[in-house]
């Protein structure tokens, strides 16, 4: 790669040509940054290719068995039940941040009083440890001490514990990723309505269009290359959740909240079968891998 | 129809509404922990709870610190943490140096998108080898293997973080100095540095803060309190306090405030850090 790399550069600033070892200079200022990212990324998923194909278990010597670990998985309720969690996680705390984060974008893009102090006060969600987060919300979903209980109780007359319910765990859940995380689409959503030009909508308003109509045919087709990024690195954030859920339900009760990391993490790391951990994991990054590829060819040009 | 005046005014009336209704949603949360971690544990089981603490008292701190050993998670934070930033600040900007200045021919620009590769694959995809990598290295539970893993993870962040600021620096600076008879290197150090410095302080809170509130590699690759860092410690306390809900909010706060505080002081970078330099 070196060797094409020198033949194939271009006349460059001559300034760069005084020395031979100039034009190396590129690539010896890259190469330990690249080094260690492949290091850190493709032996390690080699090395997870290959686990992925032994039956390993802790105390064990690993044994070669082909793909039964993912004929295995094909079978794996439990795996299908939190690819289906994962999803429903996703795409709606993604889709639930995306109109709120884009609501206070609007509600704040113009002069408002005390402006800094407000989008300041705004991002704390976001600034705070995930493990942080998850302590915030059990102490409000307590059923003993929490405020939340305190006030569905006072309302409703009933004492609920919302974690421990089957069907409000999950619920409860993407609340939390919708309050740590709609700062972070408010941020990208506003700093992208900014950055826009302003003739366009001087335009508009001089033909005498709604605000709503500007909004609608103007403001969000400008903004769809923000968008884009905003809702997708969101969406892969939330589809490889772990920490929030690992503090707060562990994935219960039963397996109501398991999203599919923390399935991977209990399967490798409490249950020692690192070979059927390692299948479950390239499977993900392959159903990440062809999600991602999928949006950038949908969305080529237009970002 | 309302008169238009009235409209306008209605409309700041509802603007105001909603967006303080937004700052409470955003931040009580927040002052209930801080509020929670000031009280007695009589008081926390208080009902209706108590707005704000009628005896406070700095009790949960001081046993989380004496008796939860906080100290030395935060000693472990600290170490890991600092090392690693300060190392992938230094071979990341001299990366991300080489890419604002140089990515003109193809074989550079794959180079560059390589460097990418490792924070485009999600952790979970990487953390069983990870483990089993480190563990015949001797690594898990120990500094050094955190320190190495959050390096690399680092890496791609301040190369391409300071690849937008160093692009922002016009390149005839550099030039001029040059033809004055400074070496490319020289050059770097005593013009463009100097000016890349602010972009320097923002990528290395950044790091510091993303590596600080990292949880699933710490967990898994450290468990003792040998190594262990500040989010594992708290999240392991959760299990051990059991009902001392104000030593676990004590512990939130220890653990947040800090990082909180240096999250706004780079805000104005915040888009650009949180896009890797693709939204500004």
């Amino acid at each position: 790669m070196d060797s094409s790399l020198e033949l194939k550069r271009p006349p460059e600033a001559p300034l760069l040509r005084r020395h031979r070892w100039a034009r190396l200079l590129p690539v010896a200022l890259v190469a330990p940054t690249a080094l260690f990212a492949l290091a850190i990324t493709v032996l390690p998923l080699g090395y997870s290719v290959v686990t992925s194909l032994q039956e390993f278990r802790l105390g064990q010597p690993p044994a070669f068995v082909g793909l039964q670990n993912y004929q295995n998985l094909l079978h794996d309720v439990n795996f299908k039940n939190s690819l289906g969690t994962t999803l429903v996680f996703t795409i709606t705390a993604t889709a639930a941040e995306f109109v709120l984060g884009l609501m206070l974008a609007m509600l704040l893009k113009d002069e408002f009083p005390f402006q800094g102090i407000i989008r300041s006060s705004l991002i704390v969600p976001m600034a705070i440890a995930p493990v942080v987060v998850g302590i915030i919300w059990r102490l409000l979903y307590n059923a003993d001490v929490g405020l939340f209980s305190f006030a569905v109780q006072t309302v409703t007359g009933k004492s609920i514990s919302v974690l421990s319910s089957a069907t409000l765990a999950l619920p409860a859940l993407i609340v939390v990723d919708i309050w740590e995380w709609t700062p972070f689409m408010f941020l990208l959503l506003l700093a992208g309505i900014q950055s826009l030009p302003q003739e366009p909508f001087e335009a508009a308003r001089m033909d005498g269009a709604g605000p709503w109509n500007i909004f609608v045919h103007l403001t969000l087709p400008m903004l769809r290359p923000v968008i884009v990024v905003a809702l997708m690195i969101r969406a892969l954030d939330a589809f490889t959740v772990f920490d929030q859920v690992f503090v707060l339900t562990q994935g219960g009760p039963g397996t109501a909240t398991e999203v599919a990391t923390l399935m991977i993490y209990k399967t490798a790391f409490r249950f020692s079968q690192f070979g059927y951990g390692a299948s479950m994991a390239i499977t993900l990054l392959i159903l990440v891998m062809v999600f991602s590829a999928a949006v950038t060819r949908a969305f080529r040009g237009t970002v | 129809m309302p008169s238009f005046r009235a409209r306008q005014r209605l409309w700041l009336l509802a603007r105001v509404a909603m967006i303080s209704l937004a700052l409470i949603i955003a931040l009580l949360p927040v002052y209930w922990m801080v509020n929670t971690s000031l009280k007695t544990q009589v008081e926390v089981f208080t009902a209706p709870p108590t707005l704000w603490p009628q005896n406070p008292t700095l009790e949960n701190y001081v046993s989380l610190f004496v008796r939860r050993r906080m100290g030395s998670y935060l000693l472990n934070s600290i170490i890991i943490v600092g090392t690693a930033v300060f190392l992938s600040l230094v071979i990341g900007s001299l990366a991300g140096y080489s890419m604002a200045r140089f990515a003109k021919d193809q074989a550079q620009q794959k180079l560059n998108m390589w460097v990418l590769v490792p924070r485009m694959i999600p952790p979970v995809a990487l953390v069983v080898p990870l483990f089993l990598i480190l563990q015949h290295l001797g690594l898990i539970n120990k500094q050094l293997g955190l320190i190495l893993v959050y390096t690399a993870f680092n890496l791609p962040f301040v190369a391409w973080m300071m690849r937008s600021f160093f692009k922002e620096i016009p390149i005839d600076l550099e030039e001029a100095t040059m033809v004055d008879g400074a070496s490319r290197l020289r050059s770097f150090w005593d013009v463009v540095l100097p000016l890349a410095a602010p972009g320097l302080v923002a990528t290395s809170i950044f790091s510091l803060l993303i590596t600080f509130n990292e949880f699933f590699f710490a967990l898994i690759l450290t468990s003792t309190p040998a190594a262990a860092t500040l989010p594992v410690g708290t999240a392991a306390l959760i299990g051990k306090t059991q009902t001392l809900y104000g030593e676990m909010a004590a512990a939130g706060v220890v653990a947040s405030v800090p990082l909180v505080i240096f999250a706004l002081l780079v805000q104005r970078h915040l888009v650009r850090g949180l896009t890797m330099g693709a939204v500004k």
